[in-house]
């Protein structure tokens, strides 16, 4: 019993000051992507569509339909087409709204790569 | 509170499902009001892989200490006010899960969270439902594979209505966040 | 002379009633008018108990008799008034029970109404006894009567063998208090119980002492004192539950009263061993009854052992008072003899009422088993709530009779100082402490004697389908006001039990017991108070304040009805409820030293998660006076008959030599 206490007087306050205060480790997390509009092409679409494993991407039209819910932040879109995709860095990803986690990303890229 | 009927989250009428979402924001205020600064979990898996399990064990470890945010676990569905539920609800616990819920008195919020939960990985299929809003009504979605301490606290501060919701802000575009 | 001519009464129509019972046969008009009768019997015997107390000893009555028994000589002591109290109400409240619970009768059932008035009779003779020839036949005739009670359904041999064990262990005790009273009678040259207590100091006192622990050992096999309590789980399941409930309501408190008699009418100065040894054995009693009745399924024989936990609480307040005569504090001599008798009463009413309801839940669900009920409350009501009451009263939660009791007890006890003796004093707290430990376990007991069959769902089909109607209610209705009376008019009960006291013992109790009408005070003012009145009164009070609380500060929504959570399991059974031995079992983890369980158990298959079948787990406490002090006392009889046997040969000249030396010898001792 005496041990963790001193330890812990040694350590000091180790708990994070979230929500108050942004936590360091948001940066490390492995987060859903970001899309670059610019970069899209068609292909690539179909091609991001294709490898995601959590069919969080789908075609509609000329519009990537991206569901932030169903993504994993696997990272496998942002290997195949590092240009077209980043990371977002975001985690508060927390909403009473379903649909509003379903985003339509315009596809602006030059069809032909 | 929540509608009895699982929310499926067609956008069908646009606008009556606008007035609709705005009335029951209004109810989930009033009612998350109720609660104060103090809430009781009660975890629930459908079936998941356990990460979810280990990032929500992780909020009541010294790090992230949900404890001190007035938020407690709880065992007894009679004493909890949260359901916080992970997995693809398999149809094998689709009883469990009815019994759960129905165990809880009201007023009483369903919090869905992981990828698998909101609908993505599995397809509804013969051994699962594929999301957990088939058979419960979610108040508030949760998404991550497995979702971060963070995220869930951030989470859990949203069904209580003590922070924001960020997702409206958020297109996803590289270069061109808030 | 009152009380005796009431005790004649009462006597007169229990006879009557056994051969009303008799001639009528088993007609319904019959048992009515016999058990009525019996009934009067009861009420007279509780009058004639109410009149002995209050007016001292009586003299003694000697109606006649013959030259060769002696004459038959009666008296109305004070003690023995407290007993009759109790007898009256226990027949008056059986005499309610037994018409309704007999609706099928057998072929046995007159001879055992008839055995059963004539026990009372013979109850009341060894109550109502003022000489040791009285007392010895009444004593004997009364055992044997119960054997014939015990032995109502003779059709298994665990019926035989219960029976057997109550005879036998009567048989062994009645040559011990034979032995016991011949020396005191032998030594004041008097058969009469005055003039003995009188002349009971010319004996010496070693005399005194192996008296003493003869009727002490003698009356402790009839009371129920460990080890001598063998035969109270065996002869209590198999008796039918109103023999159960005459067995452990009132013929385990003669032995009691004989303890009592022997203790301070008789013998009461003597050196401070005997007080201590007294309270020692109520202790282990005590101790020993309630963590057995913990680990018992059957309803009868869990309130059997409990039975043996109360006479050892009983015994321990006699102990106790003996200890601070012998160092002259005669005020806590009297007010432990007080609360040792208050709480024979108490024990007596919500004894008999636990027994009498078990007789009920029999009868309705056909089983003593507690696994196999379960939400009796809620299909018999009525018993439910009698039940309750019982409980109460036995596990000694406040506001009833056996808090009381049981705390004026503490309260002698705690004095344990007074004795100024170092040794003395510590012994007396570790009763106390042994007390304590009884009462917690008690408790628990009981919320298990209770809530595992009359809470929660019913078990199995019998328990779910039991149905109230035509099952007896107004005995055991009679036995829950009695003892919420004993409780809320504690004072007026003590105010009468303090005459008796001061004409039992000589000391003036009732100025220091009651200064105010309603509080009771433990022998010295300097110590504590207690009320039982203003207690119930105040818990009523009580329990209307979060009542008002919550009509005025609950939701104005309706109230949801939900199935009871049972862990979301698919297929919940009423059976997956906690059982009585698995609630039980943190005890028999803790006293395992004590069980010492034998646990035995097949597997249908090597499939750990026994999907392929059964598995049959068995588990029993070691028996371990049965094992290691009765057999090997019988094995010895039986060896020493073995050898004893060449004598009877059979042989007609053997047995005319046997006569001829026994005739030789005889002429000798004379001659010489």
């Amino acid at each position: 019993m005496p041990q963790w206490f001193v330890k812990g007087l040694r350590r000091g306050v180790v708990t994070t000051r979230y929500p108050a205060h942004a936590d360091s480790s948001a940066s490390i997390l492995p987060t859903p992507p970001g899309f670059r509009p610019e970069e899209l092409t068609s292909q690539i679409a179909d091609s991001l569509v294709q490898i995601c494993p959590s069919c969080a991407l789908t075609r509609a039209g000329d519009e990537l339909i991206f569901d932030a819910g169903a993504c994993t932040a696997c990272g496998q879109c942002r290997e195949s087409a590092p240009r077209a995709v980043a990371t977002s860095g975001e985690f508060e990803l927390a909403t009473t709204d379903r649909s509003a986690l379903v985003k339509r990303i315009p596809l602006l890229g030059e069809a032909g790569q | 509170m929540t509608p009895h009927t699982p929310v499926t989250g067609s956008s069908a009428g646009a606008a009556s499902a606008d007035t609709e979402k705005a009335a029951a924001e209004a109810l989930r205020r009033s009612v998350t009001s109720q609660f104060g600064r103090s809430l009781h979990i009660r975890t629930l898996d459908t079936g998941s892989c356990a990460a979810c399990e280990q990032e929500i064990r992780l909020l009541a470890a010294p790090h992230y200490d949900l404890q001190r945010l007035g938020f407690f676990f709880t065992p007894a569905p009679r004493h909890a006010d949260l359901l916080l539920v992970t997995g693809p609800m398999l149809r094998a616990f689709g009883v469990a899960a009815q019994k759960t819920y129905e165990a809880m008195p009201g007023p009483k919020l369903v919090v869905a969270t992981g990828a698998c939960a909101l609908g993505g990985v599995f397809q509804p299929d013969a051994f699962s439902f594929g999301s957990v809003d088939q058979l419960l009504p979610v108040d508030v979605w949760i998404p991550g594979c497995p979702p971060s301490p963070l995220a869930l606290l951030q989470g859990l501060l949203v069904a209580v209505d003590r922070l924001a919701e960020r997702i409206p802000r958020l297109g996803f575009v590289a270069g061109s966040e808030s | 002379m009152t009380a005796l001519v009431l005790f004649g009464i009462a006597a007169a129509l229990w006879a009557l009633a056994a051969m009303t019972i008799l001639v009528a046969g088993m007609a319904g008009a019959g048992i009515r008018v016999s058990c009525g009768l019996s009934a009067l019997g009861g009420a007279a015997v509780l009058a004639g108990g109410v009149a002995a107390l209050l007016s001292g000893n009586s003299r003694v009555v000697s109606p006649g008799g013959s030259v060769v028994a002696g004459s038959l000589q009666l008296q109305a002591s004070s003690l023995a008034g407290i007993f009759s109290v109790l007898l009256g109400v226990v027949a008056m409240a059986i005499a309610l029970y037994l018409p309704r619970s007999r609706k099928e009768p057998s072929a046995g059932t007159a001879l055992y109404l008839c055995a059963y008035n004539l026990a009372l009779i013979a109850s009341l003779a060894v109550l109502a006894s003022g000489g040791v020839l009285t007392f010895l036949v009444a004593w004997e005739t009364m055992a044997l009567l119960c054997y014939l009670l015990i032995l109502h359904r003779p059709r298994s041999s665990q019926v035989a063998g219960g029976a057997f064990w109550f005879l036998a262990l009567s048989e062994i005790g009645f040559v011990l208090i034979v032995a016991a009273f011949v020396i005191l009678a032998a030594r004041t040259h008097s058969m009469q119980l005055d003039v003995i207590a009188a002349r009971a100091h010319l004996v010496p006192a070693d005399w005194r002492d192996t008296a003493y622990l003869l009727a002490l050992t003698g009356f402790g096999f009839k009371a129920g004192l460990v080890p001598l309590h063998v035969w109270l789980p065996a002869a209590h399941p198999v008796a039918p539950a109103d023999g159960s409930a005459f067995l452990s309501g009132l013929i385990v408190k003669l032995g009691v009263y004989g303890i009592a008699l022997f203790a301070f009418r008789l013998l009461p100065d003597g050196p401070a061993w005997r007080g201590v040894l007294t309270m020692g054995v109520g202790a282990v009693t005590a101790a020993i009854g309630v963590l057995y009745a913990l680990g018992e399924r059957d309803i009868k024989r869990f309130l059997a052992y409990s039975t043996i936990e109360n006479i050892g609480i009983i015994v321990i307040a006699f102990g106790a008072a003996m200890t601070f005569l012998s160092y002259g504090q005669r005020a806590l001599w009297a007010f432990l003899l007080l609360a040792g008798l208050y709480h024979v009463l108490n024990h007596g009413c919500y004894k008999t009422l636990l027994f009498l309801e078990a007789g009920v839940t029999e009868h309705a669900t056909g089983t003593k088993d507690m696994d196999r009920l379960g939400g009796l409350a809620r299909v018999m009501p009525r018993s439910g709530v009698i039940a309750f009451v019982g409980t109460l009263g036995i596990a000694a939660l406040p506001p009833l009779n056996g808090f009381v009791s049981e705390w004026l007890i503490f309260e002698g006890l705690f004095q344990g100082f007074r004795t100024h003796s170092h040794l003395v004093g510590i012994l007396i707290v570790v009763a106390a402490a042994t007390l304590g430990l009884t009462s917690g376990l008690a408790i628990y007991a009981f919320v298990r004697g209770y809530g595992i069959p009359y809470l929660g769902m019913a078990r199995t089909r019998q328990a779910a389908e039991a149905t109230e109607k035509d099952q007896p209610v107004a005995g055991p209705a009679l036995l829950a006001m009695a003892c919420v009376a004993l409780a809320v008019g504690a004072p007026l009960v003590l105010v009468g039990m303090a005459r008796a006291i001061r004409a039992a013992t000589g000391v003036v109790l009732r100025p220091i017991l009651l200064p105010g009408k309603l509080t009771v005070i433990p022998a010295h003012t300097n110590f504590s108070g207690f009320s039982p009145t203003y207690l119930a009164v105040f818990l009523l009070a009580v329990m209307i304040v979060p009542i008002l609380i919550y009509r005025a500060g609950r939701p104005r929504a309706g109230s949801e009805v939900a199935p009871v959570w049972d862990g979301g399991i698919i297929a919940f059974r009423p059976r997956m409820q906690y059982s009585a031995m698995t609630f039980s079992a943190p005890t028999r983890v803790t006293f395992e030293a004590l069980y010492r369980p034998s646990v035995s158990v097949h597997r249908a298959s090597d499939d750990p998660a026994g999907r392929s079948g059964p598995v049959h787990y068995e588990s029993e406490a070691t028996p371990i006076f049965e094992r290691y002090l009765y057999r090997p006392v019988v094995r010895a009889v039986e060896w020493l008959a073995d050898l004893v046997r060449p004598l009877q040969s059979g042989d007609v000249n053997l047995y005319l030599l046997y006569v001829f030396i026994a005739v030789l010898v005889a002429y000798l001792i004379v001659a010489v």
